[in-house]
This record gives structure tokens, sequence and C-alpha cells, in this order.
């Protein structure tokens, strides 16, 4: 099944966009709080702390992933241009992982790591079944063959580019995605009700535009991101007696 | 009043000089080998630019050689580039500590930021234990740390930094206008970890409940030997995060243990105070060391 040429900005993009960021998308992204447990647990964030903790999640983890996003977006549209498709393949390999070892060697919690790596590659699967990618099988292909982990927000932007969306939609889309997932976490692990979580997460929106713009002109080389208390929490979730979530 | 008002035109003329001192721009650098003889670890080369200055390498247990870093103009002033280059040899063993905190006094107006970086690399099976006291930064500090390390096969490291919210005592908590880290660890030429940080507490809070909440002093510790087996590592973080268990309250201090993406982990802590920030990294340089080198670790002597 080919892809239909430019409908990335089309109405028709946007849905397929909604969708592939959509919380139901069968990738496991309702099983993990990426740490947020182990500080509920502790009793370090509560309902009342949530909406600064999640701007300041934004602000740091948020903007670091929005960066990664527009690594894979770029790299997969700079690799959609080339007109060897043979040349192209080994050098973007080169790059596909080169990106994802980088990521994974910003998270200094193994099962933060694991968590993203594990979200990155069921979604570059289900892209793959959407249909004739070869950067996604060849991503999917290199990254199993090499032993790579494939990132969440990475495999996010791939998957974007190569779908032709809008770069800056797709990182909106991206970092709504996170939000709303941590969010949805919180309503497990805290006595937060539907309306309060939606308020919450309704009121992150100015702060998420603010992020994706100010990703835009930030390098993966100096992508900045300084959350010692969540570190901390993907560092200790493996110890917790009784857990929800993977990670 | 002729006089008078030449004495004041000296004063003046001196006090300009003070404020136009130029920025220091110096380098250390350190090559340590083995001697195939002795099997003693020796410093067999160094280049030293002032204010950066090593006295000797003092022998230690087991062969290994210590030495402490000094700063003889007291700190790291504004707009000061300084760099550290380290090179230990296939089997050498090195053990780095410093004469005492780091302090970093704020520039003055117009002035860059101070830079430091630092350039490590560890040959074949040798071994770096890099123990500093903690970083103090004043107020208005600026200051900006680059970080790469180049781990041979086998190679190992032990590689702490402490950084203090400013200074205590004075009521100064997280008055510095920035702190920056920038640190790139690689095993074999496999990036296994990179810290990218950059601490603007006017602009973003620490005091934040995603940043540091009510905890103020921060440490980061890497443990690496590459080539040790992935089980082993997780062997070795269930085993310390017994110890780190052990450490405390966690409403004085928060201590967390994880492996790497590969040959090594990494152990970070948040406390309120800095009393409680050294003897927990130095009971899991203790337990690692021994875990991985079969060795004790020795704390190093200060010298004043």
């Amino acid at each position: 099944m080919g892809y239909e040429g430019d409908l990335g900005r089309s109405e028709l993009g946007e849905l397929r966009l909604l969708h592939l960021a959509d919380s139901a998308l069968p990738i496991g992204g309702l099983a993990h709080s990426l740490g947020l447990e182990s500080l509920v647990a502790a009793e370090l964030v509560g309902v009342r702390e949530l909406p600064e903790f999640l701007r300041g999640f934004l602000e740091e983890a948020g903007f670091l992933e929005a960066v990664f996003c527009r690594a894979g977006f770029r790299l997969g549209s700079r690799f959609l241009a080339v007109e060897r498709p043979e040349d192209r393949l080994q050098s973007f390999a080169r790059d596909w992982l080169a990106l994802n070892e980088r990521l994974g060697a910003m998270k200094p919690a193994r099962e933060s790591r694991s968590g993203s790596a594990s979200l990155g590659r069921n979604f570059l699967a289900v892209v793959g079944g959407l249909g004739d990618f070869a950067l996604v099988r060849e991503a999917l292909r290199v990254s199993k063959g090499e032993g790579g982990l494939i990132h969440h927000s990475v495999a996010f932007g791939l998957g974007s580019g190569v779908l032709k969306f809008e770069e800056d939609r797709a990182v909106l889309a991206f970092l709504h995605s996170c939000a709303a997932g941590l969010v949805s976490a919180c309503q497990r692990l805290l006595p937060l009700g539907q309306n309060a979580a939606t308020r919450i997460l309704w009121e992150l929106k100015p702060a998420i535009v603010e992020i994706m713009r100010r990703s835009a002109g930030c390098s993966v080389e100096d992508a900045w991101c300084f959350m010692p208390l969540l570190d901390w929490g993907g560092m200790e979730h493996p110890a917790l007696a009784m857990r929800l979530f993977i990670s | 009043m002729e006089f008078a008002g030449s004495v004041a035109g000296i004063e003046r003329e001196a006090g300009v000089a003070l404020l136009e001192r130029p920025h220091m721009a110096a380098s250390l650098r350190l090559d340590f080998e083995r001697d195939l003889l002795s099997g003693q670890t020796v410093l067999a080369g160094s280049h030293q630019e002032p204010p950066l200055r090593v006295v000797r390498a003092f022998g230690i247990g087991d062969g290994a050689a210590l030495v402490h870093l000094h700063n003889v103009s007291g700190g790291l002033l504004g707009g000061d580039r300084l760099k550290l280059e380290v090179n230990v040899g296939a089997d050498a063993q090195v053990q780095i500590t410093t004469s005492g905190a780091t302090r970093i006094y704020r520039p003055r107006v117009g002035t860059a930021a101070t830079l430091q970086s630092n350039e490590i690399a560890v040959g074949p099976q040798g071994l770096l234990e890099y123990l500093p006291d903690a970083m103090i930064p004043f107020a208005r500090a600026r200051f900006s740390q680059r970080t790469s390390i180049r781990l041979a096969d086998g190679a190992g490291l032990f590689w702490w930094e402490i950084l203090a919210p400013g200074r205590e005592a004075r009521g100064e908590i997280f008055c510095y206008e920035s702190v920056e880290f920038k640190t790139d660890l690689l095993a074999g030429g496999r990036l296994i970890a990179v810290e990218r940080v950059r601490l603007e507490p006017k602009k973003r809070s620490l005091g934040a409940v995603a940043r540091l909440g009510a905890y103020q002093m921060w440490a980061t510790f890497y443990i690496c030997r590459a080539g040790v087996a992935a089980a082993a590592w997780m062997d070795l973080e269930q085993e310390l995060r017994a110890v780190l268990g052990l450490l405390g309250r966690r409403e004085d201090s928060l201590w967390g243990v994880s492996t790497l993406a590969a040959d090594g982990l990494i152990v970070r802590c948040a406390a309120k105070r800095g009393r409680d920030v050294l003897p927990g990294l130095q009971e899991v340089w203790r337990t690692a060391k021994w875990r991985l080198y079969g060795r004790q670790a020795v704390v190093p002597r200060k010298v004043n």
C-alpha cells in the first residue's frame, strides 16, 4: 500500500497525526509513568503539586524529547529527499543508530530508558504496518541487528517525517501525548478526578506550544534536561513493593 | 591639595588596573604511567600553567598514585578559561582529588562566564578515581564545565561531582546566575552517558518539584569498567540500592542508582545538607570498588 504524496498538511494528514499521537494507539503508552509512580509513593508529588510538576516536566524532559523528535523528523525528511535510495540507507542507518544512542545515554534510569525504547519500537512497528516505508523498515531492521534501542520521541519524529506531516505540528502532537500520558498515569496514582485532570491538561497547552517553539532552534548536542527528582523516581522504581506501571 | 590629588589619581589608576586584570587562560596536563619494574603508577609527565598546579604524586596502597589539584588563585574567577587534561596509561591507577571545595566567584560586569574543560582518557585496564570536593558557586556566578571522558577496553572509572547551592552559611542559596555541565562519557567508543544540565535559578526555579524540590545539594557518581557484563552491573545495582537504602531518611536525602546503557552505572543524590553527601558517596565507592576490583577504596589524604 503506497502513501499518497504530500497529504501531510491536509485535513487527512492532521487526522492521521492525531491518530498516531492518541493514547489509544496500541504501543503500550499507558503502561509507563516515567518514574512518577515512585515520586507519588514517596509523597514528593501529590495532586496539589501536579500542575507545577507537569510544567517543569515539559520545560525539562519535554524540551529534550521535542529536540530529539525534531531530529528524527529531519532525519526522515532528509533521506526522503535523496535521489538514489540504495545510497541513502547506509548513512541513514548510521545516523539513526547514533541519534538513538545519544538519547539513550541521556536517560540515566534504566527502566525509563527501556520504557522509552519499548514505546519507540512499538510505534515504529505500527507505522511500518500502515504503508510501504523503506526508511521505517530500515530503522527497525538495523536497530534489531545492532541491538540498538529505538526511543519514542525519535521514532515519532521519524514516522512523522516519513508520513510528511508538518514538523511543528508533529512536535506539538508528541508533547501533548506525553503530557496526556502523565496526566492519565496520575489519575491512577492519585485522587485526581476526570474534571480536574481535564483542566490540568487544558491549562498545559500554552506551555506545550512554548516548548515546541523553543525546541526548534536547539541541536541534539545542546539539548538540556535537569530533573533529578524524576531521575531518582525512575531509578527507584524497580524497588517499589507494589507497582501499577512498568516504569 | 596637589599631593592629595596625585594620591587620589594613583588610587584611581590602581583601581582601574584591578578591574582590568586579564582573564586567565591556563591548562594542566597530567600523564600517568605504570612503571613496569616497580608496578607503581607515576606521574610520568605534566604541563602546568598557573594558577593550576599539582605539587607531586603520592604513592598510595596497591601501586596507585594520588594527586591533589590546586588552583593557587583560590578559586575560579569570571572569564577564566581553564583546561584539565588527564591521561591514564595502560594498567595505571590514579586517584585525583582537590585540596578543598572549588569556589566559583561572581564575574565582573560584562565578563564572560568561567569555563572549565576536562579531557580525560583512561587506557586499557587503567583506573581513574576522580574524587573532588564540592563546587560552590557564589552569588551571581556564571560557570560552564565541559567534560569528555574516554575509557579504553577494561578501563575503570569512579567519577563524582558535587554541586552546592552556594555559600549556605551566608544564606546564598541558588543565588548564582548560571551553572552548566556538559559531560560525554564513552566506553570502547560508545556513548554510555551524556549529561546536559543548565541551571539558571532566576529563570527556572531549582526549588520546583520537577527539579530539586526541597533538596539543595546535587551529586552525580559514575562507576564504570569497560567490558564488564550487563548481568554483573544489574547485580551491583541491586547491591548498591540496598546500601543506599541505609543511608538515611528520605526527608534528608534521596539516593538513586541505575545501570547505564553499558559498562557502568550511575548514582544520583539530592540532599538538604552537604554533610550527608560525601559519606554516602564514599560508602557507594567502597562497595563498588570491592565488587569490581576486589580492593579497598582508600579515601584520599588531603593536603593544604
